[in-house]
């Protein structure tokens, strides 16, 4: 599994991206309720902040194999 | 010596002949044109080379055959001088290329012509790549600089991934089978990757030519995993990028296709969070409004209920004061009580007296 994957609290990046886009639809959907918005506008925000952080630590890991091609098995 | 020649059997002196070659010249490369090219029984080629002085004819399989010749091709074979049994002198071709602008864009053309004819090219073999992949395969020389350059931007743009390495030649002879063994070997793994990426930096088309090789183009074609090929700068077409699924311009360029940039995920992320705000600030706005109006077409209610009770009040003012006996007295009537019969005494009040009066007299109307 790649660290995009691995859970940070509890979630992956890809989890809080999806979680973000559904706060973004909730808000244009019918569901839309004033007294709930604001929570949901501080939970972007800190979805937001959480992405970026979990993305700017985010490395790849680079493997040259071992196995030559030089010439057929 | 000429006193005392060698005396030999011709299979004797054939075999010294190639004893001699091998010993001498094991390997020649042979520039030469194109002249007679065929193949036989799908399997065997052969062709002669000639140049303004002499002719010399070669001889290979056709599972060496790399790419289409035909007559008039400037090629340089690398071979092994033989004289043959039947006594005829040939060069068994190891490895040939074309040689000069015009030969190599004939190869490329006339293999390029074959590949599109079989639909290797067609729109609708090609497979989409995923948006952001987490296992990735790269087939490239470690130690070229477009491969660097792939490193760098993939590091830099994105994380996560784990990226498998197979380092091989990427020009030269033996580039076209270093790759097509590579290609076999992420095709075979148990896990396949999520994608397959080429890449390979600038450079003359003679180095290039690698990525126009006909066993290159079709293992490429027929891996499982889907391929990403970025060779040379942005100008050069190989077949390699034509049979690609996704055809990149530079390696620079195929780390681009390949990863998305974190930093503008970061920056959608905030603006998303952003508009929320946006969103809620105007939310806001539009209830406190619409509020604001409820509010008012209250008030207007109430006003026009009032209204009404007023305007009910001043009808009731109106006809209490037309029945107050003074009014009638205002009009000169006078108000009379007591009983009427005759000898009795009644009371009569106008406007401004009352007076006793005795009755005298009654009678019927």
């Amino acid at each position: 599994m790649s660290d995009l994957n691995k859970e940070v609290k509890g979630k992956t990046v890809q989890d809080k991206l999806s979680e973000l886009s559904e706060l973004v639809a909730w808000f244009q959907s019918p569901a839309f309720k004033l007294e709930d918005a604001f929570d949901k506008f501080k939970q972007s925000e800190a979805l937001a902040e959480e992405i970026e952080k979990d993305l700017t630590k985010l490395k790849n890991d680079i493997q040259v194999v071992k196995k030559k091609f030089d010439t057929e098995d | 010596m000429e006193n005392n020649p060698l005396q030999l059997s011709v299979s004797e002196f054939v075999e010294l002949t190639n004893q001699t070659l091998e010993y001498a010249y094991p390997t020649v490369s042979v520039v030469g044109e194109v002249t007679e090219f065929r193949i036989s029984q799908g399997k065997w080629v052969s062709f002669k080379l000639k140049d303004a002085g002499a002719v010399v004819g070669c001889f290979l399989t056709t599972y060496q055959l790399r790419m289409p010749v035909e007559d008039g091709m400037k090629l340089l074979v690398v071979a092994n001088p033989r004289l043959n049994n039947k006594g005829f002198f040939s060069l068994n071709v190891r490895s040939m290329k074309p040689v000069g602008e015009g030969s190599i864009k004939k190869g490329f053309e006339l293999l390029k012509a074959k590949l599109e004819a079989e639909g290797l090219f067609a729109p609708e073999r090609k497979r989409r790549l995923p948006r952001v992949p987490q296992r990735v395969a790269v087939i490239s020389s470690t130690e070229s600089a477009g491969y660097a350059d792939f490193c760098k931007i993939i590091n830099e743009r994105w994380g996560g991934m784990v990226v498998e390495v197979a380092h091989t030649q990427v020009q030269g002879v033996p580039a076209p089978d270093q790759m097509i063994r590579a290609i076999r070997y992420f095709n075979s793994l148990e896990v396949l990757p999520e994608v397959l990426v080429i890449v390979r930096g600038g450079g003359s088309a003679e180095d290039l030519m690698a990525f126009n090789d006909e066993p290159l183009a079709r293992a490429i074609a027929a891996s499982r995993i889907p391929t990403l090929v970025g060779v040379g700068h942005e100008i050069d077409t190989s077949l390699a990028d034509m049979v690609a699924d996704v055809r990149a311009a530079t390696p620079t360029n195929a780390a681009e296709i390949l990863v998305p940039d974190r930093n503008e995920i970061i920056r959608a992320a905030h603006q998303q969070a952003s508009s929320l705000g946006n969103q809620l600030t105007q939310a806001i706005d539009e209830y406190s409004a619409r509020t604001r109006e409820q509010l008012s077409a209250a008030f207007r209610r109430i006003q026009e209920k009032l209204n009404e009770h007023f305007e009910r009040l001043a009808a009731l003012r109106l006809a209490t004061a037309q029945l107050n006996p003074e009014n009638v007295l205002k009009r000169g009537y006078a108000l009379l009580r007591g009983d009427i019969k005759p000898g009795a005494t009644v009371e009569i009040e106008t406007l401004y007296e009352i007076a006793e009066a005795e009755v005298k007299n009654v009678r019927s109307k």
